[in-house]
């Protein structure tokens, strides 16, 4: 049986579950839908920390209002939901 | 029984409060900020709730900067051992709890730092802000890096006008800590109006949450050095607590059942408001003065500062057994010095301290008729 391929999504690694919550009010003041996950253990720096999924598609406007707000984001990266 | 001692602790606390923790226990209470399962998840999301909530309330600039303790004494005792530094000078009122007075105390017994009192002349009437301003003045050293001070007193309703206070802090530099215990959801605050950079306040009292909540909310650029370490949730691999607000400063699992009710306290206390609650406290207040005062054998101490708080002894009657006498007859007070001497040494109660009153938003004037005719027997009676 063939196994189905995860859905590829953008991710950007804030921190602490709740720095990353309010990353995501601010993503979602702006209509930009995002989940809080576990960020991938290569983009955890010290160790475990929470990132944000989101559609590709938006990460430009992501990375910009992400910084408008100043919430400081650790790393971008690309992965499978 | 009537209870009239929410000084010490809220009761009864509103349905949705208690139905919240309840809820909690049952259906999400996972552990918060530990791993990203739904359970985990949705504790996060309550407490986020309750920290954006309680910033808004209080004025504070974001939901990070609300650090959850489990009471004010815990908040107070991380702002103060993690802002002060070897070498600096602090001021407290003469109207401090010992949450403030113990650990000032106790650095300055350390050697760590030194202190001042400055009078906030809770005894006497009609004192102006502006000489309690000159007072402050008068008392600060070039190493004075912080002033401390409760907003309401524990045990007789002075209330100390912050916003003047904050801006002398500003002005010099100062840090400004506010013991918030007898102010939240009684007496409007706005940190950011107010100036203050740490206020310390308890989910358990005016903001009508369980015990076992408290918080210490941060002004901007406000760090202190973390009191605790431990887990934090995340960047495990570090033998540090994180730099980032408020995980820096809370090490270990949140009392998260505690938290989801406090989140309703806020929010019923909000729905009502701040001022139609103190409203209603000091016409309960006032109106049990009303029917103690003339009493020959009475004494109300501070009449002119009624708030949310009533202080009396029956004279001749050491205030235990006043106590006691109130308790068998089925009203809850607290006789004694409510963990506050430098506060009755001030208000100069007898030795033994005095009775104090508290009433809630919830107490009703039928109840304060009830306790008002039962003081007068004890004082007949005598």
């Amino acid at each position: 049986m063939r196994r189905e391929t995860g859905h590829v999504e953008c991710f950007c690694t804030v921190g602490s579950v709740t720095l990353t919550m309010r990353a995501q009010n601010v993503l979602q003041a702006a209509s930009i839908r995002s989940q809080v996950v576990s960020a991938d253990a290569a983009h955890a720096a010290k160790g475990c920390a929470y990132a944000l999924s989101y559609s590709c598609s938006q990460e430009p406007l992501v990375r910009r209002v992400l910084e408008n707000a100043g919430i400081h984001v650790r790393s971008f990266y690309k992965g499978e939901s | 029984m009537i209870y009239f001692d929410n000084a010490a602790t809220s009761f009864p606390k509103p349905m949705a409060v208690t139905e919240e923790q309840a809820a909690c226990m049952r259906k999400y209470c996972g552990n918060a900020g530990r791993g990203s399962h739904a359970l985990a998840m949705a504790a996060a999301e309550k407490i986020f709730e309750c920290r954006s909530l309680a910033a808004d309330f209080f004025g504070a600039t974001g939901a990070e900067k609300v650090v959850f303790t489990m009471n004010t004494t815990m908040a107070l005792n991380i702002a103060i051992k993690g802002l002060l530094k070897r070498g600096d000078h602090v001021l407290i009122s003469d109207m401090e709890h010992n949450a403030v007075w113990r650990p000032i105390e106790a650095l300055a017994r350390g050697g760590v730092i030194t202190y001042d009192i400055f009078s906030t002349f809770a005894a006497e009437k009609d004192v102006s802000e502006e000489v309690i301003c000159r007072e402050i003045r008068a008392r600060l050293k070039p190493n004075t890096t912080m002033l401390v001070c409760a907003h309401a007193s524990n045990i007789c309703s002075a209330v100390l006008p912050l916003r003047a206070i904050g801006r002398i802090c500003a002005q010099m530099g100062i840090l400004f800590v506010v013991d918030g215990a007898q102010s939240a959801g009684h007496v409007p605050i706005h940190m950011q109006e107010m100036g203050i950079s740490a206020l310390c306040v308890p989910g358990h009292k005016g903001l009508w949450g369980p015990q076992g909540s408290g918080m210490l909310i941060l002004g901007d650029g406000v760090l202190p050095d973390p009191l605790f370490q431990g887990g934090s949730g995340y960047q495990s691999l570090e033998s540090a607590m994180p730099s980032d607000l408020p995980e820096r400063l809370e090490a270990g699992t949140l009392p998260t059942p505690a938290i989801a009710g406090l989140c309703e306290g806020i929010r019923e206390v909000s729905r009502i408001g701040v001022e139609k609650i103190g409203r209603r406290e000091k016409e309960l207040s006032r109106a049990l003065c009303e029917g103690i005062r003339t009493l020959p054998n009475v004494t109300v101490y501070t009449p002119h500062l009624l708030g949310s708080v009533l202080l009396f002894n029956v004279d001749g009657l050491p205030a235990n057994q006043t106590g006691a006498l109130l308790d068998k007859m089925g009203f809850c007070v607290r006789a004694g010095y409510h963990c506050a001497s430098l506060a009755h040494r001030t208000i100069r109660t007898p030795v033994g301290g005095a009775v104090r009153v508290s009433p809630s938003y919830y107490n009703t004037f039928s109840e304060i008729d009830r306790l008002a005719i039962a003081v007068r027997e004890i004082a007949i009676r005598q």
